[in-house]
């Protein structure tokens, strides 16, 4: 198979590079962005597979980026990924579309199986996208 | 939820970031089920989403409510504080107010910036927000704990410190000194203390967790403000708070701003003995200079004791002072040597002592409870009362040597000093010397110092038991000890030369010795379980919080009340959800024409009266038709739990005894809820639901349900079994004997269970692979084995005779490695079984 390629969304530059160094070491095709904005140019230049996206950051906000990610790449996977523990907000994410949303500080292996596992919704997504078959989104 | 659940029982500390996060992947994880429900009948449970809704409102609205106070002035004179305005000035400056101005005792001039103000000051720039986000996000796991900790206090405070201050509250402060500097002179010098909200209420000590600074000039006025403002944050305080379950948002730091009083003489004095509440004597410390060595224990101090009938002094004790603390000229105290035989001399005149005790008796008398207070004598020579606050007396008889345990004397290491908290501890000894060694601090290790500094509080939740060479049990620090429940010595002398880092210890508190080593007939470390949150608020609203979230309401598939406005936690709607999405997913080949996606009748040689659902890769290849053969399956429980379920065969049910029989006929014509002619989708069916790594089994034998839920792959850390048994169609007693017969028998195998009236439900997780499936194969035994035991469960022998057959069986055929399913053409197929697994 090949390698989950994922795009992370942080503000926060030192978590943001720890993480990544993080996940490479795991084998992932891992790129950064500081900003919404950011990540949706480098979404249209190159699509990934799943996106882990901070919630709080200046200029466009989490869920904004989210339901702009949506509406573009329908079928790419966004785990919401932050340290505001807000019920609202997860929903609102979760309703939009959020493959999941998780709490910082949050265990790396437990992050890598959530990108696993929203890699593999998106392959099966895609897969019944092509046979026109209505699929299982959840 | 099982978080929520164990959180409490209130044994372990945990703040409102922890209620937060937990509620919100709650509704993250509930949302989504309903979420599924929508792709599986579309439409069709749409209820779910306003009942959801409206149960995470009651959440959010827990959550978020807070003491509201109104919009009172950003600062408050002094001579227009008393103990009504608290909530506005903090406990401690609301106390001085009130002696001020209802009992005219001489307190110097000032104001306080109010609690508005500092949430004023926390709010701008979404300070609070941040803040919250720095407390979410800092790292739990044990090993980075307590440098995480102080790494945590240093960026919240530096924020704190950063923060421009609004201009509104800028001018506010600057124009309460202005009036301050009009009636006490030009350039008046100012001390800074804390006046949290809930400081010194009588309730919680908070001892010393907060900054004060002394002596501070106009030009530092606003930066002295954020930095104790930004003390609410100490490491130790924010360890203090997580111990007691007091909410961060409930402390606003209200700050006093007093005309400095360069002291001669000062101290602090306590209206009765505070270690022996038989004793009324009034206690006055006192040194030379500013009061602040008594309150931190860096200097030695006189002591005169007076009684109060007659009203005279009993004891004087002259210490040798040889330091004291005065005011700079410019701005802030130094520390000044005093020379000579000035050093013996007493710091106050028995006139002085007498007058502050009659001071004493009319605080205690207007308070009507005993009172600590800090007072000093100014250059004029009259008595200012610089803080008072409610007394927490406590009986602690001071020790001698040795104590009640007859340990042999060589095994001592270190002896002396006073106890300063009771009980004894165990633990390697760990020194701290400066403040990078107390990052290190382990778990469980016996904290030896120096001094008994406030600060080293934020160790104190981590120690087994606290040695200091200095420090008096008045000290902030032998406070926070005795409420933690930490055992501790203080003014043990040399103890940091005595004691080696890392050598193992039991410091006797009681017996004022230090011994190498574990000495066991000691009660070690007995003390410390104390439960701290008890009746704290940080557990009230979790306790409020999980009443939306843990209780079961709906247990019943049949009953009528068994649809979505039914559900009114989050507990009931997953269980609404489940059952639901069973009935959608088995009804499937019914309603739709994807035949592939009904359930299977599994064939183990012939058709059994198994059902199997395969909801993603629990195949090993597609199947069309009907059947599904074993050979077929490809999820790692299911098979784990049938090997379990075929290992051996069932002899029918045990011998009954005529009463058990009886029982059972009546209870069947007697209860509705068992008629098997009652329609139910799943009478006397057994479905399994299954991927590769998981599978839930729902099973009715009879009159007894039972449900089986299993998460096992690589992946330790999110395996799960959950087993719930419930039911049987004899009398209840039977029914609740065999519930707790089922989970004793659990609990030997290291399953968390709980047994309630007659059902009994288990858990287990995070173990490996092997592990799980292990325990699979015991419940599928169990399954098998423990129907229709209604009819014995009066009868204590059988059943004692029963469990150990039982165990016997698992042991020689479960957990064996060895064996395979025993008595081949028991059950139909059980060879192919064996044979699929060994090539797997």
């Amino acid at each position: 198979m090949e390698p989950i390629s994922v795009l992370i969304v942080d503000d926060e530059v030192e978590f943001l590079e720890t993480l990544a160094k993080r996940l490479r070491k795991r084998k992932l095709v891992v790129n950064v962005v500081t900003s919404g904005e950011a990540a949706l140019e480098k979404l249209l230049a190159a699509p990934v597979d799943v996106v882990v996206l901070d919630v709080k950051m200046p200029g466009m906000s989490g869920l904004d980026t989210l339901r702009e990610i949506k509406k573009r790449h329908a079928l790419m996977e966004v785990i919401m990924l932050t340290g505001h523990a807000n019920m609202e907000v997860a929903i609102e994410g979760m309703d939009i579309g959020a493959f999941d949303y998780l709490m910082k500080p949050v265990e790396i292996d437990q992050l890598l199986y959530k990108i696993q596992d929203a890699r593999k919704k998106k392959a099966l997504n895609e897969k019944s996208d092509l046979l026109g078959t209505p699929g299982r989104s959840s | 939820m099982s978080d929520i659940e164990q959180a409490r029982k209130g044994e372990t500390p945990f703040g409102m970031s922890f209620i937060r996060a937990n509620c919100t992947a709650a509704s993250v994880n509930v949302f989504r089920m309903i979420k599924s429900m929508d792709e599986l009948a579309p439409g069709k449970y749409s209820d779910l989403h306003d009942r959801f809704r409206s149960i995470q409102g009651r959440i959010s609205e827990i959550l978020t409510q807070r003491k509201e106070i109104g919009a009172g002035p950003l600062t408050i004179v002094l001579s227009e504080i008393d103990k009504t305005r608290s909530d506005e000035a903090g406990n401690k400056m609301a106390n001085l107010g009130e002696i001020r101005n209802h009992l005219g005792v001489n307190v110097p001039d000032g104001f306080v910036i109010s609690s508005r103000a500092f949430r004023e000051l926390i709010n701008y720039g979404e300070l609070q927000v941040e803040i919250d986000r720095l407390m979410q996000s800092s790292p739990t796991d044990e090993k980075d704990q307590l440098l995480s900790l102080f790494s945590l206090s240093a960026q919240i405070q530096q924020q704190i410190i950063r923060t421009a201050i609004p201009a509104d509250l800028k001018s506010a402060i600057l124009a309460a000194y202005g009036e301050l500097e009009r009636k006490e002179g030009q350039g008046v010098k100012v001390s800074i203390r804390s006046s949290a909200l809930g400081e010194d209420s009588g309730l919680n000590s908070f001892a010393g967790q907060y900054r004060s600074e002394l002596n501070v000039s106009a030009d530092n006025l606003l930066q002295a403000y954020k930095e104790i403002a930004a003390s609410k944050y100490s490491p130790q305080a924010i360890v203090y708070r997580l111990n007691r379950g007091i909410r961060d948002e409930d402390v606003d730091m209200c700050v006093g701003c007093m005309a400095m009083v360069d002291a001669v003489a000062g101290g602090v004095m306590y209206s009765r003995n505070p270690f022996d509440a038989g004793d009324g004597r009034i206690f006055i410390h006192s040194v030379f200079g500013l009061p602040k060595s008594v309150v931190d224990g860096s200097i030695a101090a006189d002591l005169f004791v007076i009684s109060r009938k007659p009203f005279q002094i009993a004891e004087e004790h002259i210490a040798e002072k040889l330091q004291k603390f005065v005011c700079y000229p410019e701005e802030g105290v130094c520390r000044v040597e005093i020379a000579g035989s000035e050093a013996s001399k007493a710091s106050i005149t028995e006139d002085f002592a007498i007058e502050l005790a009659r001071i004493a008796l009319r605080i205690e008398d207007h308070y009507g409870n005993p009172q600590d207070i800090e007072w000093a004598v100014d250059e004029k020579g009259e008595i200012v009362i610089l803080q008072c606050r409610p007394l927490r007396q406590e009986n602690l008889v001071p020790q001698r040597p040795g104590g009640p345990y007859q340990v042999p004397a060589s095994e001592v290491v270190a002896s002396g000093g006073l106890r300063a908290s009771p009980g004894a501890g165990y633990g390697p000894v760990f020194v701290v010397r400066k403040e990078s060694d107390a990052l290190l601090f382990p778990k469980g290790a016996v904290l030896v110092v120096k001094q008994a500094l406030p600060r080293w509080a934020a160790l104190l939740g981590r120690a087994s038991a606290l040695v200091a060479e200095q420090g008096t049990e008045a000290g902030h620090l032998a406070n926070v000890a005795r409420e933690f429940g930490v055992p501790a010595i203080l003014g043990l002398e040399s103890a940091t030369e005595l004691l080696k880092n890392g050598q193992p210890v039991t410091v006797d508190a009681d017996g004022l010795r230090v011994y190498r080593g574990r000495i066991e007939s000691l009660p070690a470390n007995k003390v410390t379980s104390k439960s701290l949150m008890d009746g704290s608020p940080v557990l009230d609203i979790l306790k409020k919080v999980s009443e939306n979230i843990i209780p079961l309401h709906l247990l019943d598939p049949e009953a009528r009340d068994f649809n979505p406005s039914g559900c009114r936690t989050f507990h009931d709607i997953t269980r609404f959800c489940h059952e639901k999405a069973v009935m959608e997913m088995f009804n499937f080949g019914k309603d739709h024409r994807f035949s592939e996606k009904a359930s299977k009748q599994l064939v183990c040689g012939i058709p059994m009266q198994w059902w199997v659902l395969n909801l993603d890769d629990g195949f090993m290849e597609d199947v069309p038709g009907k059947f599904v053969n074993l050979d077929n399956i490809g999820s790692i429980p299911m098979l784990a739990l049938w090997k379990g379920i075929v290992a051996v065969p069932w002899q029918g049910p045990p011998p009954v005894d005529s009463k058990g029989f009886m029982s059972i006929l009546i209870e069947a014509s007697s209860n509705p809820a068992l008629d098997p002619s009652m329609p139910s989708p799943f009478a006397d069916r057994n479905y399994f639901m299954i991927s590769k790594n998981f599978c839930s089994l729902n099973s009715r034998f009879g009159f007894h349900f039972s449900s089986i839920e299993a998460l096992v792959g690589d992946r330790a850390n999110e395996n799960y079994i959950r087993f719930v048994f419930k039911g049987g169609a004899a009398d209840h007693e039977r029914r609740s004997r065999r519930a707790s017969f089922v989970g004793a028998i659990l609990d030997e195998f290291q399953f968390h269970t709980e047994t309630k009236d007659d059902g009994v439900s288990a858990r287990l997780e995070g173990y490996d692979l092997e592990v799980m499936k292990e325990k699979l194969g015991i419940l599928g035994y169990l399954l098998m084995h423990t129907r229709q035991l209604d009819m014995i469960m009066l009868n204590d022998a059988s059943c004692e005779q029963l469990k150990s057959k039982l165990l016997a069986d698992i042991f020689s055929v479960i957990l064996s490695k060895s064996s395979g399913p025993v008595a081949p053409g028991s059950i139909p197929g059980s060879k192919s079984y064996h044979n699929k697994k060994e090539a797997k």
